[in-house]
């Protein structure tokens, strides 16, 4: 009886011994990490415009998707090569072409569904590097502090002053035409000073935590302390000036095609109004001048509403009480 | 004196930035592919005349002496010929920094100051309609796409209501005439300048109200206003003296930080405009791989940034009194 006893005692120990084993491993942290989304997305919905601009985002999104139907419908809707036989100027919106053609004939829809794309893979490709750059150097700058702070902060001052589309413009007049990727890494190179500023402040106030003393005596590798226990606390900062990022680097890649200076093998928004500008019909076809420009305004728009919902989310400070 | 040792140090910073900038222009010109000569070099020169124009050009030469020679011309002033006017690139560009100063100041001091007391008013009703709507502007306004705006405001009031005129600076059968005077000269760059200067301030303003409201939210719940509001102030004393003057120092600050993307949009816009500026003419140099013009007006718009710095910097110290130069 004894004997039996305590062998359901064991085995209930065992149970409940398990039972913790599920708890702290991978579900634990998995627990650990929906809960955290939720109560931050519980913050985010109360911002009626950060809700707004996720749906825009949505939107373009879907538009990206969509870019690639109208090629396989018929080759006439290719964005930068398809032509419309029977028209050979720029026409209104017909049964054919819902917001008609440019002027060679070709589909202005199409070519506007593909312009999402473009900035997609320009907007997050280029702020992903300025913000990969600009954490580490902030990160490095601001713990290892003295001569190395010195000069990584002097070289981001001399960057920030610098007008970074006029300097893309000297780049091109040196290289030629830029690429997309060209630009992705000129874009990177020109904007991770300001965030470097930002993640150095807060690295800064990081190390003088108890949690970097402790990790400082139990020996760890300063590229440890940097990377695994501070680096974590920024990301989410970091992740916040990504979409500011976003927004800067669309509007710096429209411009340039807006100028003339843009990837000639690319159809984007900017492009597209350099088009209109170009061919002087910006006063004659209103359906082919509007909506290049609300794309590009409206993306910015959603990539910046949903910055500023995620910075009330990252600064408790910002809400309103 | 503290303020006149704080300008020289900040001076001689901004001058050794403007040295790299320009060291990192020679860089860029000289390990850029394709020799600087292949330009004038056309194929059919014997090599003999190939070697003449490089020595003409100094490009036999070794790369430091090629430098220290930049250099030195820069200081006396000796920039080249542009190839496309065939004139000292220094004539080209002398006479249209004026206007560029003058498109690039007045549109960042005016959407300053309206950002700044639009800005106070939103902070101050805070959670109301005109706090929201203006808001929603000011973001609107902050995300625009400038070359898109621009195109539809020339749409709007230069070609449908005709109310301005569609580019450029001056009416030149005005200028012509002999008998115009000093005044009507004066309203008719006015005239011109409207348009271009509503773009810009469209563009400017939202991001320093947007930046205004949230320093007035931050300065309002300081104890100094409850100080005031315990002395019995009213709540225009409160909001004028006490907040607001508190509040805009960050947006001189963020105009300061600004600049550098300001004079981006400047030169979209005189491009746009046809406003004889540098702007628009690095623009037009650089499609005309005119490159000692492309050369000077960037480097011209990098001394007009970094000087625009200081300005701020100084204004910020005369501003703020607690400032430790």
């Amino acid at each position: 009886m004894k004997e039996h006893l305590a062998r359901e005692r064991d085995k209930d120990w065992l149970e409940d011994m398990a039972g913790r084993e599920f708890r702290t491993g991978l579900g634990g942290k998995w627990d650990r990490w929906t809960k955290g989304f939720l109560g931050h997305w519980e913050i985010f919905r109360k911002n009626k415009l950060g809700l707004f601009g996720l749906g825009l985002l949505i939107i373009f999104a879907a538009m990206a998707l969509l870019s690639y139907i109208p090629p396989l419908i018929d080759p006439m809707y290719e964005p930068m090569t398809g032509v419309d036989p029977d028209i050979l100027w720029t026409q209104g919106p017909t049964k054919a072409h819902w917001l008609g053609t440019d002027f060679i004939g070709r589909d202005i829809l199409s070519q506007l569904l593909v312009g999402a794309r473009i900035a997609f893979l320009v907007g997050i490709t280029a702020a992903f590097m300025a913000v990969a750059i600009g954490t580490s150097m902030g990160l490095i700058s601001g713990y290892l502090g003295k001569r190395v702070d010195m000069i990584l902060m002097r070289i981001a001052d001399i960057i920030m002053v610098m007008p970074g589309l006029l300097v893309i413009l000297i780049l091109s007049a040196v290289i030629g035409k830029l690429s997309v990727w060209n630009l992705v890494i000129i874009i990177g190179l020109l904007r991770w000073a300001s965030v470097a500023r930002v993640i150095r402040s807060q690295t800064l106030s990081l190390r003088e935590r108890p949690y970097v003393q402790a990790a400082i005596i139990s020996g760890a590798s300063k590229g440890r302390i940097i990377f695994r226990h501070i680096g974590p606390n920024v990301l989410p900062l970091s992740f916040l000036y990504m979409t500011f990022g976003v927004t800067t680097a669309i509007l710096v890649e429209a411009a340039l095609a807006f100028l003339g200076f843009g990837d000639p093998g690319t159809v984007s928004w900017g492009m597209m109004l350099q088009w209109v500008w170009k061919t002087g019909n910006m006063f004659k076809a209103p359906y082919w001048l509007l909506p290049p420009g609300i794309c590009i305004s409206l993306i910015t728009l959603s990539f910046y509403l949903i910055g500023r919902a995620l910075d009330e989310v990252v600064n408790p400070r910002l809400r309103q009480r | 004196m503290h303020l006149g040792k704080f300008v020289l140090v900040r001076a001689t910073q901004i001058a050794i930035t403007f040295f790299i900038i320009l060291s990192l222009l020679f860089i860029l010109f000289r390990v850029a592919p394709g020799d600087p000569a292949s330009l004038v070099i056309d194929p059919q020169m014997t090599p003999e005349d190939v070697e003449e124009t490089r020595a003409i050009f100094g490009l036999d030469k070794p790369l430091y002496q090629q430098y220290l020679i930049y250099v030195k011309n820069f200081i006396q002033g000796e920039f080249g010929s542009s190839f496309y006017y065939g004139k000292p690139v220094l004539e080209v560009i002398g006479e249209k920094l004026p206007n560029t100063i003058l498109l690039f100041t007045t549109s960042i001091i005016l959407s300053a100051l309206a950002g700044i007391s639009w800005g106070k008013v939103i902070a101050w009703r805070r959670g109301s309609l005109l706090d929201s709507s203006v808001t929603v502007v000011g973001l609107v306004s902050h995300t625009l796409f400038l070359p898109w705006i621009a195109l539809l405001l020339v749409w709007v009031f230069a070609y449908w209501m005709n109310w301005f005129p569609l580019t450029g600076m001056i009416t030149p059968e005005l200028w012509v005439d002999p008998d115009t005077g000093t005044v009507r000269k004066v309203l008719d760059v006015l005239h011109h300048m409207v348009l271009p200067l509503s773009v810009l301030f469209t563009i400017h303003f939202g991001g320093f109200m947007l930046i205004m409201r949230s320093s007035m939210l931050e300065t309002l719940k300081e104890d100094y206003i409850v100080t005031a509001r315990a002395k019995g102030l009213t709540e225009k004393q409160i909001r004028e003296r006490h907040a607001a003057k508190n509040a805009a120092l960050p947006v001189v600050t963020s105009v300061g930080l600004s600049l550098a993307f300001s004079i981006n949009g400047g030169a979209i816009t005189e491009t746009i405009f046809s406003w004889p500026g540098i702007g628009r003419e690095l623009v037009f140099s650089v499609s005309n791989s005119d490159y000692p013009l492309a050369q000077i007006a960037f480097l011209l718009i990098a001394a007009l940034v970094l000087v625009a710095n200081l300005v701020v910097d100084v204004l910020y110290a005369y501003l703020d009194p607690r400032i430790k130069y």
